[in-house]
């Protein structure tokens, strides 16, 4: 037994390594004035930072990201949440469907689902509009965002607490505000961050439905990556850091979740 | 009477579910069955197969053997190697290391596509610090025996997903392997790899062929990482379909179709194994 250790010890420490490495690179290379010829760079400079924020299409398409990210999250808002909610409170029949709807889009590649809508719409007002594009990433995110949710009303007994209620005399909707509400807060603050930065990192999506008509961030680090690598790795870094601050939010929020539902399921 | 009335309101439910189920309908579904259903048909709308025969040109033929080539190994790699570690994380046997490892990982899928693209380029490219690394200290010369823009490259990136992937599902497996049955099996005088060959790994098969299929599809559907380092350069089925979406390659069109609906059949038949292969693991998770 105690032989083993050090050989997982040196196992764990080459795959943190590999999945750290990468990063790490990304941030020092972005701030490297020259890193092509050394082990460590020829000296710092912030010079990529102010030329990625100066280039014309900086702020256009991270303007275009932005709006495409809360676009998505609030269809997925009125779309995906009220129906979790209505199958899990009134219509457990639904929940199978509603679950092979939402998983779905896991089996279908970025590709092909943006192939497919571009085949089908055609019209000159949706066709490789924008809003086709907020479409393709909600139907993308879906799965996110249901699962989330779900996951958090199934934590709470929903038809107990309806009927329990339903017998002191509350409506569905003073038990939607005062009970359910809070207790699945939790997940959409979560799914809708899921979403967000899963959006904010789409690529394939946005190149192939609107490509140079609505460009978002990613497209714009792809263009880089061939003409520019200093600049890539800025808005690589930036791209990761926002990201990473989303899902350390995002963890933060299902620890906090997970004790309170411990404290009230004890 | 009654029955009507809940009925009735059951009704009033379902309509609430309508925005929903339409918005599936028009952006996922329907769009989806068009595509299979144009393959079977030609630009010109007559019904033919041609768009299948089609495939078998070596051009159609090399983007599916590189594609599944490409998924094969790196979900085979990722399952062996993420095996690997997610049984040292388990070994470990603490709370701690198990939620920084979650943490760990749900931080790192954050890189992904490009930036992990770029990434690569950064650390393994010709001038990289990696491959200088590996020069000077252990005077090996990567290139151009290796390429970060090739095949090679693309499987050395692609495991940056595939191996937190794996060790996230088998993870609860290696929990699902009761202690009691390696003592008992220890106790009637099992050695480690007599224990590994006729109990452990028959009960750990399911999942590790579950996470395999799972790996797979993931591997097959991507297509950021891999134009990121690649371009152009090598043929996939991703690259193939997205070079007739965007309109840069002049072939015939029809055909993406075609290519689409194999890959969703693909893609399909990696779920129902998934499923399958899950209701066998269940036995683990007493």
């Amino acid at each position: 037994m105690k032989r083993r250790v050090p050989a997982m010890v040196v196992f764990l420490s080459l795959f943190a390594a590999y999945m750290v490495v990468p990063i790490v690179a990304t941030y020092v290379f972005s701030i490297a004035v020259r890193w092509d010829r050394t082990i460590l760079p020829e000296g710092y400079t912030l010079q990529w930072y102010a030329d990625m924020i100066r280039h014309p299409y900086f702020a256009i398409t991270l303007r275009n990201s932005l709006s495409l990210a809360v676009y998505t999250v609030g269809a997925n808002l009125l779309l995906v949440v009220p129906a979790a909610y209505i199958a899990h409170a009134f219509l457990p029949a639904a929940k199978v469907p509603m679950d092979i709807v939402t998983i779905f889009p896991f089996a279908i590649p970025r590709v092909v689902l943006a192939l497919a809508l571009v085949t089908v719409f055609t019209v000159p007002f949706i066709a490789r509009s924008p809003l086709l594009l907020v479409c393709a990433c909600t139907v993308f995110t879906m799965p996110y965002m249901y699962r989330t949710v779900a996951n958090s009303l199934e934590a709470i007994d929903l038809r107990t607490l309806n009927d329990a209620a339903q017998l002191q005399g509350a409506s569905t909707l003073q038990i939607l505000i005062h009970i359910v509400g809070p207790n699945i807060m939790n997940g959409i603050v979560s799914g809708s961050l899921l979403v967000f930065s899963a959006i904010m990192a789409e690529y394939t999506l946005a190149r192939l439905i609107t490509g140079a008509r609505f460009k978002t961030f990613p497209v714009l680090l792809v263009e880089f990556t061939r003409r520019d690598g200093r600049i890539a790795s800025a808005i690589s870094v930036l791209a990761f850091t926002v990201a990473l601050l989303l899902s350390l939010t995002i963890i933060a929020a299902a620890r906090r979740g997970s004790r309170s539902g411990g404290t009230s399921g004890g | 009477m009654q029955s009507s009335r809940v009925r009735r309101r059951s009704f009033r439910y379902a309509v609430l579910l309508f925005p929903f189920l339409i918005f599936c309908l028009a952006f996922e579904i329907v769009p989806i069955l068009v595509v299979v259903k144009n393959s079977f048909f030609t630009s010109a709308g007559a019904v033919t197969l041609r768009n299948y025969t089609g495939l078998g040109s070596v051009f159609y033929v090399l983007s599916f053997w590189n594609s599944i080539r490409l998924s094969s190994i790196t979900a085979l790699l990722g399952t062996v190697l993420g095996s690997f570690i997610g049984y040292s994380i388990h070994m470990a046997r603490s709370k701690r290391m198990h939620e920084l490892f979650v943490a760990f990982s749900n931080v790192t899928t954050n890189f992904a596509g490009a930036p992990l693209a770029f990434a690569f380029i950064i650390i393994l490219g010709a001038n990289g610090v990696v491959t200088l690394l590996f020069a000077r200290l252990l005077g090996l010369q990567l290139y151009p025996g290796f390429q970060i823009y090739s095949y090679a490259g693309l499987v050395v990136a692609y495991l940056y997903f595939q191996l937190p992937l794996m060790i996230l599902l088998i993870l609860p497996s290696f929990s699902g392997l009761q202690a009691e049955w390696r003592e008992a099996a220890t106790s009637m005088g099992a050695s480690t790899w007599q224990y590994w060959r006729h109990i452990g790994l028959p009960l750990l098969t399911p999942s590790l062929f579950a996470g395999f299929v799972l790996l797979f599809a993931n591997a097959y559907g991507a297509y950021a990482t891999a134009y990121t380092l690649v371009g152009a350069k090598l043929m996939l089925v991703t690259t193939q379909i997205a070079f007739v979406v965007t309109g840069e390659v002049l072939h015939d069109p029809a055909i993406a179709n075609s290519i689409a609906t194999v890959s969703l059949i693909i893609m399909a038949l990696c779920i129902v194994l998934y499923r399958v292969a899950l209701t066998r693991a269940r036995g683990l998770k007493v």
